[in-house]
């Protein structure tokens, strides 16, 4: 029998199982090794998938209207309300980018929306599976993912309305750089995920992280511009240059997945003032966005996988 | 496969750490691990196992005693803390009927989620799916959503799904002791098929005689150590006196063995087989008694009724067991090859010369299913038997022994015996 035939138990068939806590190289296995378990358990994932999504609009009389007229509305409210009845507008925006302000914080919020999400519902995800994690054998990372892609999903509903109203006259049609998007869901994937996996193992050590994650998340998003322009800050408190702003702002991995998803969706937006030519969105910047938010992306899948996986063994003992 | 074992471990054991209070948790891990802020509860300690695939393990013990922890840990729900184990094989867990239900599903897609919880395949789940509804007999019930059903019907949900799916292994909590009657069998039934399959079980029960009749070996676990392995009768009768000479434990010796029939007939069909009667009586005569002699000849009469002997063809045993639960003796139908046909009547057991000696005895008649397993009534005499004896011999049978001296000279100096290999 051999192992390809196998794939669906975590540790090879009839190998020992010791108390010994994963650490070194197996972890760095495991961490490799996720995109084989995932396809070993895709089964598993599916249907958690689809059973997760499909539970949120169970019983609901819309059913599944709902996932297209969630973002539907909250693009309605950002460019009515924001753009249209309160006025908010970049200054110098060109004419056929008049909705500017309200499509630049609906890109940064479908996308912040997943993360935000995710981290909620995903630190307790362990905590809430207890009953499955004391009474069943199966790999327990794929709860969080489950989290993950669900939230990833909704996503890309809100993604798809975006470019389905890019068809009206609000903006102009995205090009070429909505290529970008496959690789961008991906590396906002893997981030989310290490985010979650850290955050969800320490929640079964210590239960008040849940409380905390919730206040963190939301002084998070304000840090980030989502509801506003950082090229657009005049000199800040305590008299801090625009300089040393766009450095802090510039450490916040956020704010360079929104750059990057902005840039793909908006294409370029430029605004001439007397100071000079600002671009507040660019197709040219996501590279060099999506380079950066890489490494986060990276770094917080190899740092939160590996504390949830040398810890995962004492989750049914813990919960 | 060409590897001997179906399951195997060695010294295994698993500890729970207790924090008094999260803060020290905290201490442990700023100290890296320096300082030791928990101490450890050992729920089991120096297992050691051999199964071959087709053998059966049955695990008894008190309460707390490690059972549960035991099928945790090979189950691979929860990591051992010392030692190591291995399966050879898929293994499928019945820890808790039911685990893993999602409340606003239908149970059709219930069998998919579950079933690939447990990690087997949906195209595998969907070729079975007709046989576990067919098994769980839901009905239509299966496309309502599970929060309608009643727990029995989720029960049988969770049964038919793990015994359906096929494992090399099946590890078992406790399953017998839910569900009604009907259902019971229908489990009982399912386990012993997988048995002739070759296929390894292990299982924990309070039921000492369900232990005995499923498993070929036992373990007997005591504040999470083994004290004795092996055969299963050997152990079963092990524990069993053991329980007898510790007053606290006789309580649960009695619950165990004889688990309350329950008074209602709720849910258990009227055309299922019963016992109708039973009394003692003179052997050959219409005279009832309980008070004898030893060295009395009796009988014992039980009237039964089976109203689909094709469907349910029945055993009827008959035991001897003594006011502290010793079993002194007694007979079954499947032993000696007795059928009992027809949809009712009057089965006897003779018993000329009582050899019993002085006391008081319970006499239980038991109706099984046709492999004498499961237990589908146990009917008490209307009294106890209470036996005297004349004679000043001591003990609880009355044996064939007799005296006589003799002139012989001493035998030679014996070699010493190698010690017998204890539990």
């Amino acid at each position: 029998m051999t192992l390809e035939e196998e794939p669906l138990l975590a540790p090879p068939m009839g190998a020992w199982i010791t108390p010994r806590p994963a650490r070194g190289l197996e972890v760095l296995q495991r961490l490799v090794g996720l995109p084989k378990l995932v396809s070993g358990h895709r089964d598993l994932v599916l249907t958690t998938l689809k059973r997760d999504l499909s539970a949120r609009f169970q019983g609901t009389l819309l059913g599944w209207a709902w996932p297209i007229l969630q973002p539907l509305l909250l693009f309605a409210i950002y460019y009515f309300i924001f753009t249209r009845f309160l006025g908010q507008r970049m200054p110098a925006l060109p004419e056929s980018q008049q909705a500017g302000m309200g499509v630049y914080m609906f890109c940064a919020m479908i996308s912040w929306g997943a993360l935000g999400e995710s981290l909620g519902r995903g630190t307790s995800v362990i905590v809430d599976n207890g009953n499955l994690i004391k009474k069943l054998a199966f790999p327990s990372e794929l709860l969080p993912l489950n989290v993950v892609l669900a939230s990833l999903v909704m996503m890309l509903f809100g993604v798809a309305i975006f470019i389905a109203v890019c068809f009206t006259s609000v903006w102009p049609r995205p090009g070429l750089a909505l290529a970008w998007i496959p690789l961008i869901v991906v590396l906002q994937g893997l981030f989310t995920y290490g985010i979650v996996l850290f955050l969800t193992t320490l929640h079964v050590f210590l239960r008040d992280t849940a409380q905390v994650v919730g206040m963190v998340t939301t002084v998070w998003m304000f840090l980030t511009p989502v509801f506003w322009v950082p090229e657009l800050l005049s000199a800040g408190p305590g008299g801090a240059s625009v300089e040393q702003h766009m450095g802090l702002i510039h450490a916040n991995p956020a704010y360079h997945l929104v750059s990057a998803w902005r840039g793909a969706l908006m294409g370029d937006v430029s605004l001439t003032l007397e100071s000079g030519v600002l671009t507040p969105v660019s197709v040219a910047a996501i590279p060099g966005h999506l380079g950066v938010f890489a490494l986060w992306a990276l770094g917080a899948y190899v740092l939160g996988y590996a504390f949830f996986v040398h810890s995962q063994r004492r989750f049914a003992d813990e919960v | 496969m060409t590897k001997s074992f179906a399951l195997e471990a060695e010294q295994l054991g698993k500890a729970y750490r207790v924090y008094p209070r999260p803060l020290r948790r905290i201490g442990e891990w700023l100290s890296g691990g320096r300082y030791k802020g928990h101490h450890e509860f050992w729920a089991l300690r120096g297992i050691d196992l051999a199964l071959k695939p087709g053998a059966s393990l049955g695990l008894c013990g008190a309460n707390g005693a490690g059972k549960s922890t035991l099928l945790k840990v090979l189950s691979g729900t929860t990591a051992p803390s010392a030692g190591r184990y291995r399966v050879n094989g898929r293994v499928a867990s019945l820890l808790e009927l039911g685990a893993g239900f999602h409340l606003d599903f239908t149970g059709r897609a219930n069998i998919v989620l579950n079933g690939v919880m447990m990690g087997f395949s949906r195209r595998e789940l969907e070729k079975k799916t007709p046989e576990i509804i067919e098994f769980a007999e839901l009905g239509a019930y299966i496309d309502e959503p599970v929060r309608t059903y009643s727990s029995g019907m989720g029960l049988r949900l969770g049964f038919a799904i793990a015994a359906t799916v096929d494992p090399d292994v099946l590890i078992i909590d406790e399953v017998f002791a839910v569900g009604d009657m009907y259902f019971q069998k229908k489990c009982v039934d399912r386990i012993y098929q997988f048995k002739k399959r070759n296929k390894t079980i292990v299982f924990c029960s309070h039921s000492l005689y369900d232990v005995r009749q499923f498993c070929d070996q036992a373990l007997w676990l005591e504040r999470g150590e083994p004290r004795a392995i092996g055969d299963s009768v050997y152990v079963t009768n092990e524990y069993a006196s053991y329980q007898r000479h510790h007053i606290t434990a006789v309580e649960e010796a009695v619950r165990s063995q004889h688990p309350p029939v329950p008074e209602s007939q709720r849910g258990r069909p009227a055309d299922m087989p019963s016992i109708l009667d039973a009394r003692i009586y003179r052997l050959g005569t219409d005279e009832e008694c309980y008070e004898v002699k030893s060295g009395d000849s009796l009988e014992i009469r039980v009237w039964w009724r089976n109203p689909r002997p094709a469907l349910t063809p029945i055993q009827i045993g008959i035991v001897f067991m003594r006011g502290d639960m010793t079993l002194c003796g007694g007979q079954a139908t499947h032993f000696q090859d007795v059928r009992l046909t027809g949809t009712s009547g009057c089965l006897v057991l003779k018993a000329p010369e009582l050899g019993l000696l002085a006391g008081q005895f319970l006499i239980p008649a038991i109706l099984f299913d046709d492999a004498g397993v499961h237990r589908y009534q146990e009917f008490m005499m209307p009294q106890n038997l209470h036996v005297r004896s004349h004679t000043r011999e001591v003990g609880l049978f009355r044996l064939d022994l007799a005296f006589e001296q003799r002139e012989l000279a001493p035998p030679a100096a014996r070699a010493p015996v190698p010690a017998a290999p204890g539990p």
